[in-house]
């Protein structure tokens, strides 16, 4: 099973751009669920915990969901190594600017700053295989992003990625609603990614729940390690 | 053979006959100008005091200490814009470690790194020293340091030192009264009044202080009622772990 095609971009032909990115995107969508939900007192991110290497699983305590800062975490799918990566040097960029202007980044900005690495890795036929909620409370608000290999970042109300997504989805949409609660938004984001962990053989081994509240960080793990 | 007006004060870093580097010793001369920073290094504790650069009551008071990382702040003395490329400088190479390593940079690698830094500017023509020295004050899992750098590229480790005008002054001061067992309190109380000597401006104090693997930057009296609360924790787990 094909878990990176990046090679074929170098030698096609010149509507690379069109075929290759949904071929990316769609093997980037492989292998996990990661959803993020706004709620009106904040944004709630989860994720499952298995990782993949072709056709078995090649951990299954790997984390999805990194802290940013206090106030600001991505959940990842696709290629973790590029995920990783991409997430140190956000967090070394948004850092630096946080020192020298004295005040942190917007939920917007760090995604801006995300995406835009990711826009120029499409552009230079390296691109980072990974797609990339970003989530967070700023003076604005709780706010939710999702950048994809492609450098476009969108703006949602919920959302989920990875080869699960489908099924999250599906829940999702029924049990999603406006001026939902973080409190309960989080039960709603840990049945999405346990209804994908039902049917979807990416994902499993447990799932981890983040709540970013205006109080801070709240983490909880339900189930993992082997089950 | 030179022209006659030719000096060994040009632009050029060129060494004297007597194998001086004029250039590098004007840079000194420059910091000696700055406003100064005295530095102070306890048992489980480093920390740093100046004075903020308040000389106008129209112009809001310029913070001298900066905070580079988590566990590490530098101040410096000498000509701001100097001052701030070797923050930002060492700002980047604390990330570039995070970058690679995911775990914050130890103060010894960032003061190399600086060093180093400030060393290419004595080597080169048609650049001119930095005219900054930097106190850098940092805590890490080798426990807490307190570093000076000057414009030569030194690197020097102590336990008391200071920089900046009449730091003499302040030396003299921090060499009668340093002793090794000076808890928190005491060794802000010194430092400050090593700092008065060499600027008596009376502008806002700023302490910089790191221990445990942090740097935290405070104003005077917070910084002395949180040096009780940080003492006393660092009391209670000693006691606990031993």
């Amino acid at each position: 099973m094909p878990l990176l095609r990046t090679s074929n971009l170098t030698m096609c032909d010149k509507s690379w751009s069109i075929i290759d990115l949904q071929d990316i995107r769609y093997t980037v969508q492989q292998m996990t669920t990661v959803v993020g939900l706004k709620c009106v007192d904040g944004v709630v991110l989860a994720s499952d915990r298995r990782a993949s290497k072709g056709g078995m699983i090649g951990s299954k305590s790997v984390r999805k969901i990194y802290a940013l800062d206090e106030n600001k975490a991505v959940a990842i799918a696709g290629q973790l190594s590029d995920a990783n990566y991409l997430i140190n040097l956000v967090k070394a960029e948004a850092k630096l600017i946080e020192l020298k202007r004295g005040f942190q980044l917007t939920v917007k900005e760090a995604a801006k700053l995300l995406s835009n690495i990711m826009y120029s890795g499409m552009r230079s036929y390296a691109p980072y295989v990974t797609e990339i909620l970003v989530a967070g409370i700023d003076e604005t608000g709780p706010r939710l992003f999702e950048a994809d290999v492609s450098g476009a970042i969108t703006d949602e109300d919920f959302t989920a990625t990875g080869s699960g997504s489908p099924m999250a989805f599906g829940l999702l949409e029924g049990s999603y609603r406006q001026g939902i609660k973080v409190s309960d938004g989080a039960s709603v984001a840990a049945r999405a990614v346990k209804a994908a962990m039902e049917r979807d053989p990416g994902s499993g081994n447990g799932i981890q729940v983040l709540k970013i509240t205006k109080e801070g960080m709240e983490w909880v793990d339900i189930g993992g390690n082997g089950q | 053979m030179m022209p006659k007006e030719f000096g060994y004060d040009r632009p050029f870093t060129l060494y004297t006959p007597d194998g001086r580097l004029i250039q590098v010793e004007y840079a000194a001369e420059a910091v000696r100008h700055g406003s100064p920073v005295v530095g102070i290094r306890g048992k489980d504790f480093s920390l740093m005091v100046a004075r903020m650069k308040d000389t106008d009551p129209l112009i809001d008071p310029v913070e001298k200490i900066h905070i580079v990382d988590e566990n590490i702040g530098i101040a410096g003395a000498g000509y701001t814009g100097d001052i701030d490329l070797l923050i930002d400088e060492a700002r980047l190479e604390a990330q570039r470690h995070r970058v690679i390593f995911e775990d914050p940079i130890d103060v010894r690698s960032i003061v190399n790194h600086i060093t180093q830094f400030m060393y290419q500017f004595t080597r080169y023509s048609g650049v001119r020293p930095l005219g900054a020295a930097l106190i850098v004050v940092g805590s890490d899992r080798t426990g807490s340091h307190l570093y000076q750098v000057d414009p030569m590229g030194l690197m020097i480790s102590g336990k008391a030192m200071a920089i900046g005008m009449n730091c003499e002054n302040a030396t003299g001061i921090l060499r009668e009264e340093y002793r090794d067992d000076l808890n928190m309190e005491e060794a802000i109380k010194l430092a400050v009044k090593a700092l008065s000597k060499a600027d008596e401006s009376g502008a806002p104090v700023e302490v910089g202080i790191a221990t445990e693997s942090r740097f935290m930057k405070t104003n005077l009296e917070n910084a002395l009622k949180r040096a009780k609360e940080i003492q006393d924790k660092i009391k209670k787990d000693k006691k606990e772990n031993s």
